[in-house]
C-alpha cells in the first residue's frame, strides 16, 4: 500500500492548476459548458451544497484527461444511482444513466464488462454506494474491476429531507436521529481496503485543487478506484448539526459555508493514515472533531479485464476439442421398428454412476437409435453422497408424460435404491441388480423379474471399479434391449473419459454377455426365502435370476 | 452479430436448462451475468463454459438484484444479454425489471419456476410466478413471457426471447420451470443461417447529428412496422442519457402527469399493438371442440395424454397452449367462448392463468381449473376427469390406473 504525499504547502502542487482559455470569456461560455447538458440547468442542488464543487472539479479532471491525456471523452460513461448526487448523471454532457437506488455500480459492471474500451464512472451519494448499494461496492471492489466509484458522503439522506444513514457520525443528529445516531458509520476508506479497491482517496470539497489531481488519478488508475468526497449538505445535515451553525437565522443562508470552514479546521491532510484510521472522528455530542485526506491506497495489481482476456484461449482450446468429439460423432440411421413407452429406473448412491448411466441409455436411445428419450433425475441432498436415482422414458412417439409411472425395468446398485424402487416396478417387470450390493430380502417381490450380476465386483477385476454402471448398461442392454447394443455402445464412447473407453466397452460386453446368458439358460434361480435368505445364488455364474 | 466460431449445431441429447444457454448464444447473447440458484444454476454453469468460447463474458454477480442491473448495463453497451433465475431471485429482480422496461432496455430474463413463496421447493416444479411475471414490478406496464414445455422448445423460445427484446426494445422473460429446466431430451441446433436473429434498431455514429438524437423518439406518427424508437449505445458520441424517472424523448426527466401519461402509453401500446405478432399459441383440434384446455409449459405437455384419453372416451376436446402467456390470448378465448362449452385450465399453482382465462371467458363459457401446489406435475386422471366434468360426462375414480393401462396398450 503506497501512500503518495502532496506536500500541503509546496508550489508544486499547483502546476496541475490551468486558467481557463481566454476565449471563453470572449464568447461568453462557461469553459465547462461542453460537458454540461445546459438545458438542464439551474440543478436542484441547494445554496452551499457540497455538490456543484464535486461536479466542477469531476469535469475539470475530464477536461484535464482530454487535453493532455487524449481521452476520447465519448468513450466515457457515468452512471449514477438516487439522491442529490445521482443527478449527476443527469447533467454531465456524457453517455449517462440514472440507473435505480443502489444499483449504478451493477449497471456500471454491465456496461464495462460489455464494452471494455469505455471508461465507466460511478458518480453516486454515501445513501447509494454504501448504504442499499453496499454489497455491490465491496464486490465491484473485491473483483478490482476497471471502474471508477465516486462517493459524496454528506452524511446524511439529502434528498429525502435528511435521515439517518450508514455515514452518519455516532452521536451526530438527523431527521430520524433526533437525539442523536445510536448506529455506528461505516469507515468508507477502510470499507474500501478491505473490499480489495487498488486505489482509494478521501478529500473534502474544501480542497477543490487536490480533488481534482486525485480524480484525474483515479480516473486513469487501472483496476477499482475509488473517490469519496466529503461535502457539506446545507440544508439537512447542517440543520441539525452544530458544524453548519444549527438553527442560527443570521447563518440560516451560510450553513454550507460555515460547515466548509469547520472542514478547514478539523481536514487533516495524511495519506499516510492507515484505511482502518481513516474514520471521521466524532467527540461525544456528535460533532467532527477529525476529517482526515489524501490517497490512502495506490495499489496496482491485475484487473478484472485482465483476468478474463487470459481465459480466453484456454476456453478456446477447448470448445475446439468438444467440437472435434462432435464432429466426429458416427452418423447413424436409428431405429425403424416401432417402441411403445418403456420406462426405466437406475437406483445406487452418489458416485456409482447412476445419473451418467441413465443418460447414456437415454442418449442411445435419442441420437444413436433416433427415438424419443426423456431423461430426469432426483436432486438435492440426495443426489449428494446419499441414494442417486435417474429415470428414462423411451418411445417411438412424442413422450407427453416425462416421469415415470410404473417402470418396466429397473438398475439396482444399492440396497437403499432397493428398497426406495423395488415397490414402484410394475407387475412383470424387471428388476437389474448389482447383487453384490444388493441383498434380496425375504419378502423379496415374486410378481417382477429378478436378474444379478455382481458388476462392481466384476469392474473392479477389469482394473476400473467406476465401471460397475457399465456392466449395469450392458446387462439391461442385453436383458431389457429397448436400446439397440450399437447405439449403448456409441453413446458409451461419447460420454466416458477418452482414456476409458476401452475399458467401459469390455465392461459393456461382460454385462451384455452375461444378459445373453443369462436370458438363454435362465440360470438359477433365487431361493425363495423356504430355501435361503440372503444373495446366495452368486456361485460359479456370478449371476440369478428369479421368475414369477 | 459476432462471429460465428464457437456455435453448436446438430443433434444433442442435452440438459433443459442447457438447451436455454444454446439457444441465447445462438440468438447473439454474449454477456451473462447471474447468481446461482435452483433449478437454474444449470444455466449459469454452461454459459460460464460456453461464453468464454464464443467471445462473451459470463460473470457471477453478488446477487440477482446485482445481476439484473448488470445484464441492463450490458445491454446499454450493445451486447445482447441475459440472465436467469428462480423464484426468490426473480423477486429480487424485480425492481430492476421495472427499470429495464422504464429504460426500454432489450434483455432476456429466465425463470426456471420452483414451488414457493420464500425458498419453497427449490428443487421442484411449479409455475406459482405467472402473475409475478406480468404485474411483479411496481407501476404499469406491459410484458412478454414465453412458456416452453420442452428442452427443444426452451433452445427454441430462448432465441425467440431475444428476437422480440431486440424488437421491441423491452425485457422478455422465459417463464420456464423445473421440470423443463431438469429434463434432458434431444435437442436439434439447426444452422446459425437457418435461424431468423433480429437485433435491436440502432443509431449508429454519423446517421444523425448528437444534438438532434432523441433517444425516446415518439414513434407516434412514424409510418411502418413496430414503431419502437431507435436505439444508441455507449461510446458511439450521442451523449444521451436515460433515467429511470418519467422522461420526454431526450430522455430527461419530465416530472408531470402528461410526462408519465406519455411514458406509459409507449411502453404499453408497442407491446398491445403489436398482440399479433407476439403472440404464439398452438391449437389442436380446436375446430370440432365443446371443451379446450388453456394451458401452458409443462402442463399443456402433461395435458395431452389426458386429452388423448378423453378423446378415445368420444369428449370433443381441444387444447389451446399458451406459448406467450404474456401479453395474454385474449382475443382468442374470448372468441372460443362463444362456441365452446367449458375451458379447462391445469397449471401448477393455486389459479393463476385460470383467472385470465375466466376474465376473457366473461361467463360464455364454463371454466374449470385444475390446480395443485408446487412439486409434482399435475395428476393426468386428475386433468381427465376435469375435462369429463366439463363436458357433463361421468367422472371416474381409480381413474390413474385406467390412465397408466389404456397408455400401455
Amino acid at each position: 500500500m503506497s501512500a503518495d504525499k502532496i506536500p500541503a504547502d509546496s508550489i508544486s502542487h499547483l502546476s496541475g492548476y490551468e486558467p481557463p482559455d481566454q476565449s471563453d470569456w470572449e464568447t461568453g461560455l462557461h469553459p465547462m459548458d461542453s460537458l454540461l447538458r445546459g438545458e438542464r440547468l439551474p440543478h436542484i442542488w441547494c445554496q452551499g451544497c457540497g455538490l456543484g464543487t464535486a461536479l466542477t472539479t469531476f469535469i475539470s479532471a475530464l477536461q484535464w484527461l482530454e487535453k493532455n491525456k487524449e481521452w476520447d471523452l465519448e468513450k466515457v460513461a457515468v452512471v449514477s444511482g438516487i439522491g442529490c448526487s445521482g443527478r449527476v448523471a443527469g447533467y454531465i454532457r456524457l453517455d449517462s444513466f440514472h440507473t435505480t437506488h443502489g444499483r449504478a455500480i451493477p449497471f456500471a459492471t454491465g456496461l464495462k464488462i460489455a464494452n471494455p474500451n469505455l471508461k465507466v464512472v460511478v458518480f453516486s451519494g454515501d445513501g447509494d454506494i454504501a448504504g442499499i448499494g453496499g454489497n455491490h461496492f465491496i464486490h465491484a471492489a473485491r473483483r478490482n474491476l476497471d471502474i471508477t466509484v465516486i462517493c459524496v458522503n454528506n452524511f446524511n439522506y439529502g434528498m429525502t429531507g435528511g435521515q439517518v444513514g450508514s455515514t452518519t457520525p455516532h452521536g451526530a443528529r438527523a431527521v430520524t436521529a433526533q437525539y442523536g445516531n445510536f448506529e455506528y458509520p461505516f469507515n468508507l476508506p477502510y470499507l474500501a481496503a478491505a473490499g480489495g479497491a487498488s486505489f482509494m482517496a478521501r478529500w473534502t470539497v474544501l480542497h477543490a485543487r487536490r480533488l481534482e489531481w486525485t480524480l484525474r488519478e483515479a480516473m486513469e488508475h487501472r483496476g477499482f478506484s475509488f473517490v469519496e468526497i466529503i461535502a457539506p449538505c446545507s440544508t439537512a445535515y447542517a440543520r441539525w448539526n452544530p458544524e453548519g451553525k444549527g438553527l442560527d437565522p443570521e447563518k440560516l443562508r451560510r450553513r454550507g459555508l460555515e460547515v466548509i470552514k469547520h472542514y478547514k479546521e478539523i481536514g487533516k491532510i495524511s495519506p499516510e493514515t492507515h484505511p482502518k484510521d481513516a474514520d471521521v472522528k466524532v467527540d461525544e455530542n456528535g460533532v467532527i472533531i477529525e476529517i482526515v485526506e489524501g490517497k490512502f491506497i495506490d495499489d496496482p495489481k491485475p484487473d478484472l479485464q485482465e483476468a478474463i482476456d487470459q481465459m480466453a484461449p484456454i476456453a478456446e482450446k477447448k470448445w475446439k476439442a468438444a467440437k472435434r468429439a462432435i464432429d466426429n460423432r458416427p452418423k447413424v440411421k436409428g431405429r425403424t421398428d416401432k417402441v411403445p413407452r418403456k420406462e426405466l429406473q437406475l437406483g445406487g448412491f452418489g458416485g456409482q454412476g447412476i445419473i451418467s448411466a441413465g443418460k447414456i441409455i437415454g442418449q442411445a436411445a435419442a441420437i444413436y437409435d433416433k427415438l424419443e428419450a426423456c431423461f430426469t433425475q432426483s436432486y438435492g441432498p440426495e443426489a449428494r453422497g446419499g441414494a442417486a436415482g435417474s429415470q428414462v422414458v423411451i418411445s417411438s412417439d412424442l413422450i407427453h408424460y416425462p416421469n415415470i409411472t410404473e417402470p418396466e425395468s429397473a438398475i439396482i446398485m444399492s440396497q437403499g435404491a432397493y428398497e426406495k424402487y423395488a415397490p414402484l416396478i410394475t407387475e412383470k417387470g424387471i428388476l437389474l441388480i448389482d447383487d453384490g450390493l444388493v441383498v434380496l430380502p425375504e419378502n423379496h417381490r415374486q410378481d417382477i423379474v429378478t436378474y444379478g450380476i455382481p458388476a462392481t465386483k466384476a469392474a473392479e477385476e477389469m482394473g476400473n471399479i467406476r465401471a460397475a454402471n457399465t456392466v449395469m448398461l450392458g446387462f439391461w442392454t442385453s436383458i431389457v434391449g429397448a436400446v439397440s447394443k450399437e447405439a449403448m455402445k456409441l453413446s458409451l464412447a461419447d460420454s466416458v473419459p477418452p482414456k476409458t473407453v476401452d475399458v467401459n466397452i469390455k465392461a459393456f460386453d461382460y454385462g451384455y454377455d452375461r444378459g445373453t446368458e443369462l436370458k438363454k439358460t435362465k440360470a438359477i434361480p433365487i431361493p425363495t426365502p423356504t430355501e435361503k435368505t440372503g444373495t446366495t445364488h452368486s456361485g460359479d455364474k456370478k449371476s440369478s435370476i428369479n421368475e414369477p | 452479430m459476432k462471429e460465428q466460431k464457437g456455435l453448436l449445431t446438430g443433434d444433442h441429447f442435452m440438459l433443459g436448462d442447457y438447451a436455454a444457454a444454446e439457444g441465447a448464444l445462438l440468438a447473439g447473447c454474449r454477456f451473462f451475468a447471474g447468481y446461482p440458484i435452483t433449478p437454474a444454476t444449470e444455466i449459469a454453469e454452461r454459459m460460464s463454459t460456453r461464453m468464454p468460447q464464443i467471445g462473451g463474458v459470463y460473470i457471477q454477480m453478488e446477487d440477482e438484484i446485482a445481476s439484473m442491473n448488470a445484464i441492463l448495463g450490458g445491454s446499454w453497451s450493445g451486447v445482447k444479454s441475459m440472465t436467469a433465475t428462480s423464484g426468490p431471485g426473480f423477486s429480487l429482480m424485480m425492481e430492476n425489471l421495472g427499470l429495464g422496461i422504464m429504460l426500454e432496455t432489450p434483455c432476456v430474463v429466465i425463470n426456471v419456476q420452483r414451488g414457493g413463496p420464500s425458498t419453497g421447493l427449490p428443487t421442484l416444479v411449479g409455475q406459482q410466478d405467472m402473475m409475478q411475471a406480468k404485474w411483479g414490478s411496481h407501476g404499469d406496464y406491459e410484458i412478454i413471457a414465453l412458456c416452453p414445455g420442452s428442452p427443444q422448445e426452451f433452445f427454441d423460445l430462448t432465441i425467440r426471447a431475444f428476437n422480440l427484446a431486440e424488437k421491441y426494445r423491452t425485457p422478455v422473460l422465459v417463464m420456464a420451470d423445473a421440470e423443463v429446466g431438469h429434463m434432458t431430451e434431444k435437442v436439434v441446433i439447426p444452422d446459425p443461417e437457418e435461424i431468423e436473429i433480429i437485433s435491436r434498431p440502432m443509431v449508429r455514429k454519423g446517421d444523425v447529428e448528437p444534438d438532434h438524437f432523441r433517444i425516446y423518439r415518439d414513434m407516434t406518427h412514424c409510418k411502418g412496422g413496430v414503431r419502437v424508437s431507435p436505439m444508441a449505445k455507449a461510446g458511439d458520441g450521442f451523449r444521451f442519457h436515460v433515467t429511470g424517472l418519467t422522461h420526454d424523448e431526450r430522455g430527461y426527466p419530465d416530472m408531470s402527469a402528461k410526462g408519465n401519461e406519455w411514458n406509459m402509453e409507449r411502453l404499453i401500446s408497442k407491446i398491445r399493438d403489436n398482440k399479433d405478432d407476439i403472440i404464439w399459441v398452438e391449437e389442436k383440434d380446436l375446430d370440432d371442440a365443446e371443451v379446450v384446455v388453456v394451458s401452458y409449459g409443462i402442463s399443456a405437455r402433461t395435458a395431452l395424454w389426458p386429452i388423448e384419453l378423453a378423446r378415445k372416451e368420444g369428449i370433443r376436446v381441444g387444447l389451446l397452449r399458451l406459448i406467450t402467456v404474456w401479453p395474454f390470448s385474449e382475443e382468442k378465448i374470448r372468441r372460443l367462448a362463444k362456441s365452446v362449452k367449458a375451458f379447462v385450465v391445469p397449471e401448477i399453482n393455486m389459479g393463476q392463468i385460470v383467472r385470465e382465462v375466466e376474465r376473457c371467458a366473461a361467463g360464455e363459457a364454463a371454466v374449470f381449473g385444475v390446480h395443485r401446489p408446487g412439486g409434482e406435475v399435475l395428476d393426468p386422471a386428475e386433468v381427465l376427469n376435469t375435462i369429463r366434468k366439463a363436458a357433463g360426462h361421468p367422472v371416474q375414480t381409480e381413474d390413474a390406473v385406467i390412465a397408466n393401462q389404456e397408455i400401455q396398450e
